[in-house]
């Protein structure tokens, strides 16, 4: 309510204002020279096109034509300071102003509209897109988190109940079949979980300065615990270096980096790890000596679409992982790149550095 | 003699998780399922050590321990979820001895408790303990020579480095948190910005670490602060 008085105040602060510039301007012209009637009504009409152009509404500018009428009539015709439409061709005069006034609304009015619904068809088709994407990610996660909850939830179910007659190897190998699925569960859902911290724009994050070097071997040592087994050479710049990031969505980038080089990557020398320092950004790199991606994804890799086409070869979640890394990264502004050397697959990825202004 | 352990957690699950491998480590544990029970259970049974968990439906877990803090001393190790580390921190710097991320195993658990413990012993007993040199793998720190060594071979460090390396060593196998150590370093009222803080350590771990890209030593809690491996004459 407050908003829409605001808006009648504008518009109407709006047409004075115009109305008064008219006259003021054909004002000056008329005393100046013998200026011609007619043009003076012709500037009246610029200003009465402006206040159609500007306000919404028919109000305002029959309002001001009505006053447009008045002034020339008043001001600018003889008999001069006195009101007579009886004057031949006035009436006509008038008629016509009016019409050409109306025509224009009508047209502004038209062009308006046209602009706001191509607007809106474009706010319809980005939400489409959007929900599109959602859909596409709640279906692949479905699907990631009821493989192994299934698997969860067989192996516990055959335990309970065949619990007496299963050897002890049996039974060590379902319980640690439960807690290796639930700890790629968990993995899952905190990679879920850092997609819930960047806002619903996908831009807003908090970034603090953070050392590389401690997100990086923080990371690492994640992945450890995970995969005791993991081969890593880790090397940090030999100069101090701090970053503006979120670093717990950083940390599981490098977490799905290093992972995914360890468990699909399928090199047996160890994975090269490093950060390196340039200009104006800082480039974190994960290579292995593997096999390498297969060159048809390689375009893809990243969208996040590639997990419903390779559901068969067991290589779960790692579409979404890297999708994730993409928004993660995205939201720093900085950039993440897969490559192919002839000897294993290299995944390199850039945060911007600190402006010099910034504390 | 057992030791008690209050476990406070309103979750059934994970409390009975939590009181079962306690219990097969001899420990006695009483479960609360809400900061008020706690409370009160706290009072009552004057427990070694208490689990608290965060996320409480009736009281907020801060307020538990600032309320504990107004009379005892007993070790507190809250159990979080890994995203709120702003809550973390600030358990830290109300008074909690330590954190513990969930999910975790309980051998992580253990650790925790067992240090918690033995730093909360530690305060009651002769000063003479406390300066006892610090050793932890290959690294050796006399407090009262101010003196690091690796491997037998001195490492020079600034006087703010050896300050900042003796905190940690006396805390070992606790995270310190960020301002805690600022404070203690710098004094109490040193600006918010804790990058000095980073830059000595990252300079620390270039003359103490071999490689400062994956250091053994003093590890990062990121978002929180550093803890410093075990001192292996303690366990």
């Amino acid at each position: 309510m407050q908003k829409k008085m605001k808006i009648h105040i504008k518009y109407t602060l709006l047409t004075l204002l115009l109305m008064t510039a008219g006259t003021a301007i054909s004002f000056l012209l008329f005393s100046y020279q013998s200026f011609n009637t007619g043009n003076i009504a012709l500037i009246y009409i610029l200003m009465l096109i402006l206040i159609v152009w500007f306000t919404e509404g028919y109000f305002y500018w029959i309002f001001a034509a009505t006053i447009a009428v008045i002034c020339i009539n008043y001001l600018f015709t003889y008999p001069f300071r006195e009101l007579n439409f009886t004057l031949s061709g006035y009436p006509v005069s008038f008629l016509f102003m009016f019409t050409i006034l109306s025509i224009s609304s009508a047209a502004v009015k038209s062009i308006k509209r046209q602009g706001q619904i191509l607007k809106e068809r474009e706010v319809a088709l980005a939400a489409a897109e959007k929900e599109k994407m959602r859909a596409n990610l709640l279906r692949a996660i479905s699907h990631d988190l009821r493989t192994p909850l299934t698997s969860i939830i067989g192996a516990s179910y055959s335990y309970l109940e065949n619990e007496d007659s299963l050897d002890a190897d049996s039974r060590r190998d379902l319980v640690s079949h439960i807690n290796e699925d639930s700890n790629w569960l968990l993995h899952m859902v905190e990679n879920l979980l850092s997609v819930t911290r960047i806002g619903s724009e996908g831009t807003s994050i908090t970034t603090s300065s953070e050392p590389v070097e401690e997100v990086l071997s923080e990371a690492v040592s994640r992945v450890r615990k995970r995969l005791p087994d993991l081969k890593i050479n880790v090397r940090v710049p030999e100069n101090f270096l701090m970053v503006p990031m979120d670093a717990i969505l950083i940390e599981q980038v490098i977490i799905n980096l290093v992972e995914n080089a360890a468990i699909h990557g399928g090199g047996s020398r160890p994975i090269e790890c490093h950060i390196e320092d340039s200009d104006n950004c800082v480039i974190f790199r994960v290579r292995d000596y593997g096999n390498g991606i297969p060159e048809a994804k390689l375009e893809t890799i990243f969208d996040g679409t590639s997990y419903s086409s390779d559901q068969s070869d067991g290589h779960r979640g790692m579409g979404i992982g890297l999708s994730i890394c993409k928004t993660i990264i995205t939201a720093h502004k900085g950039t993440i790149e897969a490559i192919n050397h002839t000897d294993g697959a290299e995944f390199y990825f850039t945060l911007p550095k600190e402006e010099e202004h910034s504390t | 003699m057992k030791l008690t352990a209050l476990i406070i957690e309103d979750e059934k699950n994970i409390c009975d998780f939590i009181s079962t491998t306690l219990s097969a480590q001899d420990y006695k544990t009483v479960t609360a399922y809400s900061g008020t029970e706690g409370l009160s259970l706290f009072t009552s049974i004057q427990p070694d050590i208490v689990l608290l968990d965060l996320g409480l439906p009736d009281l907020d877990g801060i307020q538990l321990i600032k309320k504990v803090r107004e009379w005892s001393s007993t070790p507190i190790i809250v159990i979080s979820a890994r995203t709120q580390e702003k809550d973390k921190v600030l358990a830290l710097d109300t008074g909690a001895d330590d954190y513990i991320v969930k999910p975790f195993g309980s051998r992580e658990l253990f650790a925790r408790m067992r240090t918690a413990l033995r730093h909360s012993n530690r305060l009651n007993t002769t000063s003479a303990l406390y300066n006892r040199p610090y050793h932890a793998g290959d690294l050796t720190i006399d407090f009262e020579r101010h003196l690091v060594t690796l491997r037998g071979k001195e490492i020079h460090l600034t006087q703010v480095e050896f300050k900042i390396v003796a905190l940690l060593a006396r805390n070992s196998g606790k995270v310190m948190t960020y301002d805690a150590i600022m404070s203690e370093i710098w004094g109490p009222y040193t600006d918010t910005n804790n990058r000095i803080l980073r830059v000595n350590m990252a300079n620390i771990r270039r003359k103490m670490e071999e490689n400062p890209g994956e250091p053994v030593y003093i590890m990062t809690e990121i978002g929180i602060g550093y803890r410093m491996l075990e001192d292996d004459t303690s366990c």
